[in-house]
């Protein structure tokens, strides 16, 4: 995993990292790097500290501490020297780099008219190492298709955070996309239009307005746009036939959300909750849950064994689990959307 | 006799060559660091307004601006595009120092450059605009001075070059 990333860091951090054991290497997950405190890693799930030797520990004593020098070093690195150019990625906290990767940034914010407009003296560091898990979401998708349409149905996708969602409803809407549909009714399906809109630049994790993930043929991105105008200019302008967004929560989400479902176009969205139930008692996730405008809900959680899949099918609150009758195109009239059929056990999936 | 006088000749022609050379110096240093001053301002507006990163922004620079300027800001993108893990400080700093004994141009100048460097890039575009405004600043009066020297030694370098000379042959003969 550090190769991936070692390009970022300064010689002396990089070479310290690559005398890890090669065990926690390869579940590095996080590398953060705070000014003159310990390093910290997250490797396996769970955190420890760096020697200079390169030996993980749980105490912070005796951990090796980045100088201020090596932090700068950093900080250049990562904005290619430019650090004016990065303005819009510093107000958000975090820089995207080539890949996927994301850095969060901790530092002393700047207001301007009481809103943060960047940060300084920034002394807090968060390398999260992206990994492109292809083919999440190949168990998933059949209970996800819409026969009628020949098409992925509308999908909520729900989990607490890293969980994976993000990486799911890449995987999704590049198996849309490719129209890879792994399921004998999608037999000849041709591979659908997809549009993503990426907020946080964390589904295709675009560089220059290209993406670095590969997201299948057919999508486009609106890189770092707000959710509700991004669907709404894609809706206009890029005629997709499947709309992918990341986090939804907030009213105008809700608003474009319904529009697009009004358009005839799956919206495949993600929001962050513990379980259903949470996500359901949502105000914004509620209104739309009322509304019909999802067909299938996925909650994902993470487990020993890999990434657990629990699908809900919101279109027959009664029927038969969703995983044995992939959803017929039958809406039902009345449904009640914080108590949908609790659907059949796990499917794990390897991750 | 006859090897005296060419002799005599030379080492008129030479004080006289060295004089015109200061002279030169004298008259290419205002220019330079004008011209020095003109490409920090397209550096800004590539800064400011095309928010094009500092390596790229140095390039294009360094493309439209007469020489020497040209080679300096070049250097300093290439010193940068090493990818060494350097800072762009010294990169910058290494560039600077390196060049600068072929322009025309003196230390006061290279003070107000590198101050500079160890500032470009590692703010917001407002803190950009400042640094580069207050070394156009800090140049411009670099520049009248270097005028008045100008003005002041050009034509007694150029005289004083063959002066020289014709003394060391009235010393010699």
């Amino acid at each position: 995993m550090l190769e991936r990333v070692a390009h970022l860091l300064p010689s002396e951090l990089s070479e310290l990292l690559a005398r890890l054991p090669a065990s926690a290497l390869a579940e590095l997950e996080e590398i953060r790097i705070r000014d003159n405190r310990p390093l910290e890693v997250w490797t396996g799930g769970g955190s420890a500290f760096v020697t200079a030797d390169g030996v993980l520990q749980s105490s912070p004593d005796g951990a090796f501490k980045p100088s201020p020098d090596m932090c700068r070093r950093l900080l250049e690195r990562m904005t290619n020297h430019s650090v004016y150019a990065m303005e819009e990625e510093l107000r958000r906290g975090y820089i995207t780099v080539e890949g996927g990767h994301r850095i969060g940034l901790a530092g002393r914010t700047v207001l301007e008219e009481g809103k943060v407009r960047s940060i300084r003296d920034i002394g807090g560091f968060n390398v999260r190492i992206a990994r492109d898990a292809a083919g999440v979401s190949a168990g998933t998708l059949p209970m996800l298709i819409d026969r009628s349409r020949q098409s992925v149905a509308s999908t909520l996708v729900v989990g607490a955070p890293r969980q994976g969602k993000t990486t799911f409803i890449r995987d999704l809407a590049r198996a849309v996309s490719y129209g890879r549909w792994r399921s004998p009714y999608a037999e000849g399906w041709p591979g659908r239009k997809v549009g993503i809109v990426d907020e946080r630049s964390e589904i295709a994790a675009c560089v220059r307005g290209v993406p670095t993930f590969d997201v299948g043929p057919r999508t486009d991105v609106m890189d770092a746009c707000p959710k509700a105008e991004g669907m709404m200019m894609m809706i206009r302008s890029m005629s997709p036939e499947v709309l992918v967004v990341d986090e939804i929560g907030r009213d105008e989400d809700v608003e474009a959300i319904r529009e697009a479902v009004r358009a005839g176009v799956a919206v495949i969205a993600t929001a962050h909750a513990g379980g259903w139930q949470e996500a359901a008692v949502r105000p914004a996730i509620r209104k739309l849950l009322q509304d019909n405008a999802f067909a299938r809900g996925v909650v994902l959680r993470r487990s020993q064994s890999g990434l657990a899949v629990r699908v809900i099918d919101l279109e027959q609150p009664a029927g038969p689990p969703a995983a044995s009758a992939a959803g017929g195109p039958t809406r039902p009239v009345a449904h009640s959307p914080a108590s949908p059929r609790e659907p059949t056990a796990g499917e794990p999936n390897v991750r | 006799m006859f090897v005296k006088l060419i002799g005599a000749a030379l080492v008129l022609f030479a004080g006289t060559l060295i004089g015109f050379l200061q002279a030169a110096r004298y008259a290419a240093r205002p220019k330079q660091i004008r011209q020095l001053a003109g490409s920090l301002q397209r550096l800004e507006t590539e800064i400011v307004y095309g928010r094009t990163p500092l390596p790229d922004a140095l390039r294009t620079t360094a493309a439209s601006a007469e020489q020497p300027i040209g080679r300096l800001l070049q250097a300093a993108a290439e010193e940068l595009g090493l990818g060494d893990g350097r800072t762009f400080r010294e990169c910058w700093e290494a560039a600077m120092r390196n060049g600068w004994p072929a322009t025309a141009m003196r230390a006061p100048e290279l003070n107000v450059t590198l101050r500079l460097g160890s500032t470009l890039g590692i703010s917001d575009k407002d803190d950009q605009l400042k640094h580069l405004r207050l070394a156009a600043v800090q140049l411009k009066a670099e520049e009248d001075a270097a005028k008045d020297e100008q003005s002041k030694y050009e034509k007694m370098s150029r005289s004083l070059g063959l002066l020289l000379a014709a003394l060391v042959v009235i010393l010699m003969v």
